[in-house]
């Protein structure tokens, strides 16, 4: 294979869940992605991307704007843009693919943005890091293999892929083509084998977790009853942790889990991690080192297996 | 709209006139939930598997179908007065899976945007916008994440604007143009007092 040996550097667009509510994810992805070549940098000022069910819904060209200014803080650094969160894609790489695309929104968003001296031009792009994982350009699943120094033998492991990194393909251009189908993508559960674990199926696997377009905060319990359909599947698969690559996601699984016990009196005890935290035990890194204390629900029945 | 098809004259207002045929119907309802959606709704041809694919549809009324329909005949009230309104998750399975390549899940983002306009909107909507208006951030942090980020080797803060404030003037100037804080503020005292 002739792979490139480059060191690829991109900023690193953070979000709100991710290092306010489990930075472990935040230090993971930064360790693991340089053990893998990548650099990532922090994209200083960014606030929220902002959040895509919420902007969205009150107002578009807000959405577009205030998704403008975070991806007008990346061309000024002259860098691409790597992030953690579905949530947070959806926000950055689809503002940016409809800039870049239609000159009247783009004519729009820069009226507003004169008035802080910014100017979107288009000029970069914005990746998912899980695709950077996959993609074999960047890292690629044989790379992630050969960083791995404690494989996670014998854990049953199932992918949750969320909604907005690959919904709707028929808008997304991912260079990696199995990327694009969103009825039975198999290439998380490649990214979960890399590290040695055993990953597993289960009814409904592309389900929502039921927490965006401002529902979690609209109807919680309608909410959770989206998120509980999928637990009562994954119970069925017999799986030791559930993996994300989306904080929020994960913030309704995990945190969701003690508010489904309170509500619907059901546990499950199911650890939630995201794959950054994963590929960082792998790499062997503590779960100290990746907060995992911080998370809901104990991960300690799954570390137990693989530690 | 549908784009004329070059019928006779006579012809085009007479399908023109039976498109909507409720009396509580406004006639440029579809034409602008399209523009602002960007996509094709009158398109839609009703055949369900927007909401055979809806994680909401199995807990609730919320029927996304019913929402394209409204869309297409102009029923502007009965779509923005309906509290199902609120119970998309925007998972894009619709519009991932739509026969006819149209998004219905923007088109429910076109009607909330809508609804906004006359102060139609659940409040949790409206906090976000104001957590972002004092931080930045939508989830802010707090002091138990800040020991433990510090413990993971990381800055208190993420460098986000949370570490360099002196970024909030220009998010709040965005914000500002388009009077967004001013309207939450203002919805948010109407209903809470």
């Amino acid at each position: 294979m002739s792979e490139s040996t480059a060191n690829h550097t991109f900023a690193l667009y953070l979000g709100c869940i991710a290092p306010n509510r489990y930075p472990g994810v935040e230090s993971a992805a930064i360790k693991g992605c340089k053990k893998l070549g990548i650099d990532l940098v922090p994209l200083k000022g960014a606030s929220c991307c902002p959040a895509p069910g919420a902007f969205g819904s009150i107002d578009m060209n807000v959405f577009y704007a205030m998704a403008a200014r975070n991806l007008v803080l990346a061309e000024q650094m002259k860098m691409d843009i790597a992030l953690v969160c579905n949530g947070c894609y959806k926000s950055i790489w689809e503002v940016n693919h409809k800039l870049k695309h239609n000159k009247d929104l783009r004519d729009g968003v820069n009226e507003v943005l004169k008035e802080v001296d910014m100017e979107y031009k288009g000029t970069i792009n914005v990746y998912h890091i899980a695709e950077l994982l996959y993609n074999d350009k960047f890292v690629g699943v044989d790379k992630i293999k050969d960083s791995v120094v404690n494989p996670l033998t014998g854990a049953r492991i199932a992918v949750h892929y969320g909604c907005h990194l690959t919904k709707p393909h028929k808008d997304r251009e991912f260079e990696k083509e199995v990327m694009l189908n969103t009825e039975h993508p198999m290439w998380m559960e490649e990214l979960v084998a890399a590290l040695g674990a055993t990953p597993v199926e289960y009814r409904n696997k592309m389900q929502c977790c039921g927490a965006g377009g401002g529902v979690r905060g609209y109807d919680i319990v309608h909410s959770l009853d989206i998120t509980n359909e999928k637990l009562i599947n994954l119970k069925e698969a017999k799986v030791d942790a559930l993996t994300d690559i989306c904080p929020f996601c994960q913030l309704q699984f995990d945190r969701g889990q003690i508010e489904i016990k309170e509500k619907f009196g059901v546990s499950y005890d199911l650890p939630v991690l995201h794959f950054a935290e994963l590929l960082g035990l792998a790499q062997g890194m503590s779960p100290q080192d990746l907060g995992l204390d911080l998370h809901g629900i104990s991960c300690e029945p799954f570390l137990q297996k693989v530690l | 709209m549908a784009k004329s098809k070059g019928y006779p004259e006579a012809l085009e207002k007479k399908l023109h006139d039976q498109r909507y045929y409720r009396e509580d119907s406004t006639p440029d309802f579809t034409k602008r939930v399209e523009d602002k959606s960007r996509t094709i709704a009158h398109m839609c041809f009703q055949c369900g598997t927007c909401t055979g694919s809806c994680p909401s549809a199995p807990r609730s009324t919320y029927r996304i179908r019913k929402f394209m329909r409204r869309a297409v005949l102009g029923l502007e009230s009965e779509a923005l007065n309906d509290p199902d309104l609120w119970l998309c998750t925007t998972c894009y399975s619709c519009t991932d899976r739509c026969p006819r390549d149209i998004a219905p899940t923007d088109v429910i983002m076109a009607m909330r945007n809508m609804a906004f306009t006359h102060d139609i909107i659940p409040v949790n909507f409206l906090k976000t916008v104001t957590a972002i208006y004092s931080s930045g951030h939508g989830v802010p942090n707090n002091d138990v994440n800040r020991a433990a980020r510090e413990r993971l080797g990381l800055t208190r803060d993420p460098p986000t604007t949370h570490m360099y404030p002196e970024y909030m003037p220009g998010i709040r100037k965005i914000l500002d143009h388009y009077h967004l804080k001013e309207n939450a503020d203002r919805i948010i005292k109407e209903r809470e007092g």
